[in-house]
């Protein structure tokens, strides 16, 4: 049990009422995240023999990641521009993966929620072609990497599934928006690789 | 095609959360985070008594989780899996500014308590009589009667034997008895 008194100090009558969150006086997270970013450096920036034999790569190197990082803001701005104003509101994801899901919004009226970028003609396109040539191109695949990628789609299509109905309770979450768009990218990834890898006829 | 269902309907929010930081996502690492930090504090704080320490504990707990966080298993509890984590790295930090009491195997009574108290009392007052308490009884204390670890669970997470779990909490409550001045059941 819990209660007050009348100088507002709590008194709880067992030790399991006692709060087992308590914040930390500051925000501890800058930290958490420096020393990640310190790990990351560390390991791309191991000694790499390529770069000692040709040092005139390192700068076409620099250049192919400016470019990589212009196109990916690009692409991240067409995202943001074309989500932001149609979150909460109905619209269609089409296809069969199962991947369409209905959700509640916080009202508890049931929509369909999706990003306009899974909307966009060409990508849903894309996507039609990539999952009609799956199966055959799944069948041809080694087995191990067929498991793999069945894994890898179905935990896709898990998030997928979790992130859709945590916007419906949640639409204006920048975060859960683009962790949404990255597990689309994700899917469009492997099902390009799949393809990729069964033209080639190789394993994955 | 070959169709893959999502299984079940229920959220599994953190799930997903954890399958992004797996593949790297440092934000969706963040937002476990701040779900999380605020009962990892507060156990490395009352295992530490040292709020400075404590933050140090939390945030090398994130570390060590970030870097370990392919090997954990969803089925699992998140919350669990950063206590015991929490557990280790405030251990370690403590054996480094002082040695640690030794355990005492003396007794071995079976302690089934919900550590209720006689009379209901301040919490400040009863932080304050556990952040008393010896290390090995105050380990224990807390994992089992505020964070609600069965006793072979915090003697996992401690590194002990059981035994010694339930004789460090019949003595913790007999000294937090002394020290508040009621019962504890």
């Amino acid at each position: 049990m819990v209660s007050a008194n009348d100088k507002g100090e709590r008194k709880v009558s067992s030790l399991r009422d006692l709060p087992r969150d308590v914040q930390p006086p500051r925000d501890l997270w800058s930290g958490i995240e420096a020393h990640i970013a310190a790990d990351r450096r560390a390991t791309d920036g191991a000694p790499d023999e390529r770069r000692a034999v040709a040092p005139g790569r390192s700068s076409r190197v620099r250049w192919i990641a400016a470019a990589a990082v212009v196109a990916a803001l690009a692409v991240g701005m067409w995202i943001g521009r074309s989500l932001l104003p149609t979150t909460g509101l109905r619209t269609g994801l089409g296809g069969d993966s199962g991947t369409s899901a209905r959700v509640s919004t916080g009202a508890g009226a049931p929509e369909v929620l999706q990003a306009a970028y899974v909307t966009d003609p060409k990508y849903r396109r894309q996507r039609e072609a990539l999952v009609k040539s799956l199966e055959a191109q799944l069948a041809a695949l080694p087995p191990d990497s067929r498991a793999k990628v069945i894994a890898s789609l179905a935990t896709i299509h898990k998030s997928m599934q979790d992130l859709q109905a945590a916007l419906g309770r949640d639409p204006s979450n920048a975060l859960l928006q683009e962790l949404l768009v990255n597990t689309y990218q994700d899917e469009m990834r492997v099902l390009t690789v799949v393809h990729e890898a069964s033209d080639a006829g190789k394993g994955i | 095609m070959t169709q893959i269902e999502p299984e079940g309907s229920r959220v599994d929010w953190e799930g997903a959360l954890v399958r992004r930081a797996c593949g790297g996502d440092v934000r969706a690492f963040e937002r476990l985070y701040r779900e999380h930090v605020g009962r990892v504090y507060g156990l490395c704080l009352r295992m530490t008594r040292d709020p400075a320490m404590a933050e140090d504990c939390t945030q090398e707990t994130f570390i060590n989780a970030w870097k370990a966080l392919a090997r954990f298993e969803t089925r699992s509890s998140l919350a669990t899996w950063l206590h015991r984590i929490a557990v280790n790295v405030a251990l370690a930090k403590r054996r480094r500014v002082s040695f640690v009491e030794s355990s005492t195997d003396d007794e071995d009574e079976a302690i089934e308590s919900d550590w209720t108290l006689e009379t209901p009392l301040e919490v400040n007052e009863i932080e304050a009589a556990i952040e008393g308490l010896p290390e090995g009884a105050r380990d224990v204390l807390v994992l089992n009667a505020i964070y609600g670890y069965s006793h072979g669970e915090a003697a996992q997470m401690l590194g002990v034997a059981e035994g010694t779990c339930k004789a460090q909490l019949h003595r913790a409550r007999s000294l937090l008895r002394k020290k508040l001045g009621v019962e504890v059941r």
